[in-house]
């Protein structure tokens, strides 16, 4: 459904969006996550046409966004990041007028209008004006303005930001409902957010992709080298010559406690019953051995926390 | 078309639910009113027509039409909206026409309450209806250039200021000063400024004079300040 195919978006000598290439089947829930400033939206305005892109290539249905604009447009539903609506308007107003202009009939109009108003919470504001609705309600206006169309493509840039956190669970689930009929493209800079809804997960830092795949393969490639925690009543420097020699172990560190010591390990695979084998062996008391699983989180954290890192971390 | 007319119902919309609307509509009748009473059009005795007040009526709408276009494409650029109209099937022909027909329409309601001084006339005296009708069509078309400045103005910048000075300046030197230039000016200056003097056109259908050159002058005028405002808009999707 989307094809992208090493897209740049260069805003003078700022590259917002260095060559990414990603495809998204029918019917996907895919998620786009990356911190601040790393060129999410961007890449979902040149998705959907509104500014171009300085090279590369995309399409949206099969129709391409530099030449079909007006075609791939009309088969997307999009949520903007910062959801611009005309204030003065009604909410009923503005989703005809959005409805007319995606050509739809007057009876067309009024029966989504009922669907979307129903799908979005919105029954109670729909006759509001806009300009006076909460940051969460319009949100779900915006939404309601992407699905009122039924398009096959939805895009959605950060679709739960200002929400509270029932709301947040409300649209998770309606969005997790919509992937049933349409192809989802969302955004976020929260890891969670893309964990719990989508199938797939492109993280995306400085303009590059770091990594994509579906949450478990992302899982497991973070899992690789796990590090163990243990508390040892023996002295550092009997310790780790003896923690050096296990089998696997790549780093090790240590800092005294008191008569104790804790020490962090990197090793490959779980090396937990080692250490505990050599505590026993040489008669050091341990009071602690626990295995840190490392998260998406830590990965995204470090993504976020340093480009070098994050250039080096990824995808083998 | 039914874009167009979408964007041009909902642009008229929102000026209507602004004090912006009211204030200028105000705002002109105070002008004329004012230009009526100073230029002695309802003396007794003085000849039933509205004239004299037409004739400086373009030297108000210089400064009013920009203000009721100003808004138009800048406000989108401002708030935002502009990312959802144009990610939704809208061609930037069908956005700059919308909002184009809507400050028209705006207008011609404002330019349709100083019928009351006509009305008033008639009261009185017996106005020639037929010089009328053709002072109101030049009206018309001087509007018709005047805002498709005004959304040429409004499409270059995000701010509505901006885009009020950018219309206003140009129409002011060619209303207020084009006269005073090509009677100053030599050689080809002061044919230019003899064609573009504003005044001059509008001066022969007040006269009741349906002026062929004039026509032809206000619509090209209105119609090349729409290509650029499209071209414009368009740009945005080259940079």
């Amino acid at each position: 459904m989307i094809d992208v195919k090493s897209l740049s978006k260069h805003y003078g000598t700022h590259h917002a969006v260095d060559g990414i290439s990603f495809s998204i089947g029918e019917g996907e829930i895919v998620g786009f996550l990356g911190p601040n400033g790393a060129g999410k939206t961007t890449t979902l305005r040149v998705l959907t046409c509104f500014h171009p892109a300085t090279a590369g290539s995309a399409t949206v249905a099969g129709y391409d966004v530099f030449t079909q604009s007006e075609q791939v447009r009309a088969q997307i539903g999009y949520l903007p990041e910062s959801v611009p609506m005309y204030p003065e308007m009604r909410v009923r107003e503005y989703l005809h007028f959005r409805g007319k202009l995606r050509g739809m009939t007057r009876e067309q109009r009024e029966t989504s209008l009922r669907g979307v108003v129903e799908r979005c919470w919105l029954g109670d504001v729909v006759d509001r004006p806009i300009g006076q609705l909460s940051k969460g309600f319009r949100q779900r206006v915006g939404l309601a303005d992407a699905l009122l169309h039924n398009p096959p493509v939805l895009i959605l840039d950060e679709p739960t930001v200002g929400l509270d956190p029932s709301q947040i669970r409300e649209t998770r689930r309606l969005i997790g409902e919509l992937a049933q009929q349409h192809t989802v493209l969302l955004s976020s800079h929260i890891l969670p957010e893309v964990e719990a809804t989508c199938q797939r997960i492109i993280i995306i830092n400085r303009g590059r992709i770091v990594a994509s795949g579906t949450p478990e393969e992302l899982r497991e490639r973070v899992a690789g080298t796990s590090g163990l925690i243990v508390e040892l009543k023996a002295a550092w420097t009997e310790i780790e010559p003896a923690l050096r020699g296990l089998s696997g172990v790549t780093e090790v560190r240590g800092t005294p406690d008191g008569s104790w010591t804790r020490v962090a390990l990197r090793a490959a695979g779980d090396q937990r019953e080692a250490v505990a084998a050599l505590a026993a062996g040489r008669g050091w008391p341990l009071r602690e051995l626990r295995r840190e699983i490392a998260t998406l989180e830590d990965f995204f954290v470090k993504i976020v926390a340093g480009a070098h890192e994050a250039q080096t971390v990824p995808v083998e | 078309m039914r874009n167009t007319t979408a964007i041009m119902n909902r642009e008229l919309l929102s000026l209507f639910c602004s004090p912006v609307a009211y204030i200028v509509i105000a705002g002109f009748l105070l002008v004329t009113g004012v230009l009526a009473v100073f230029t002695g059009s309802f003396k007794p005795g003085a000849p039933a027509t509205l004239r004299m007040v037409f004739e400086f009526t373009p030297y108000a709408l210089a400064f009013i039409v920009p203000a009721i276009a100003m808004r138009t494409i800048s406000e989108e650029y401002r708030s935002g909206t502009i990312e959802a109209l144009m990610t939704a099937p809208v061609s930037d022909a069908q956005l700059v026409l919308g909002k184009f027909l809507a400050s028209l329409v705006f207008y011609v309601i404002m330019i349709a309450t100083t019928l009351v001084y006509l009305m008033l006339m008639m009261v009185y005296g017996a106005p020639d209806l037929g010089a009328s009708l053709a002072a109101y069509i030049g009206l018309i078309l001087v509007g018709t250039m005047f805002v498709a400045l005004g959304v040429l103005a409004s499409s270059l910048t995000k701010n509505q200021i901006v885009a009020w000075m950018i219309a206003a300046v140009p129409l002011l030197v060619f209303v207020w000063f084009s006269g005073w230039i090509s009677r100053a000016a030599e050689g080809w200056w002061r044919e230019v400024f003899r064609i573009v003097n504003i005044s001059l056109h509008l001066d022969q259908f007040n006269r009741g004079l349906i002026d062929t050159e004039g026509v032809v002058f206000f619509l090209c005028t209105a119609a090349f300040f729409l290509f650029l405002a499209v071209k414009v808009v368009e740009s945005r999707r080259w940079r």
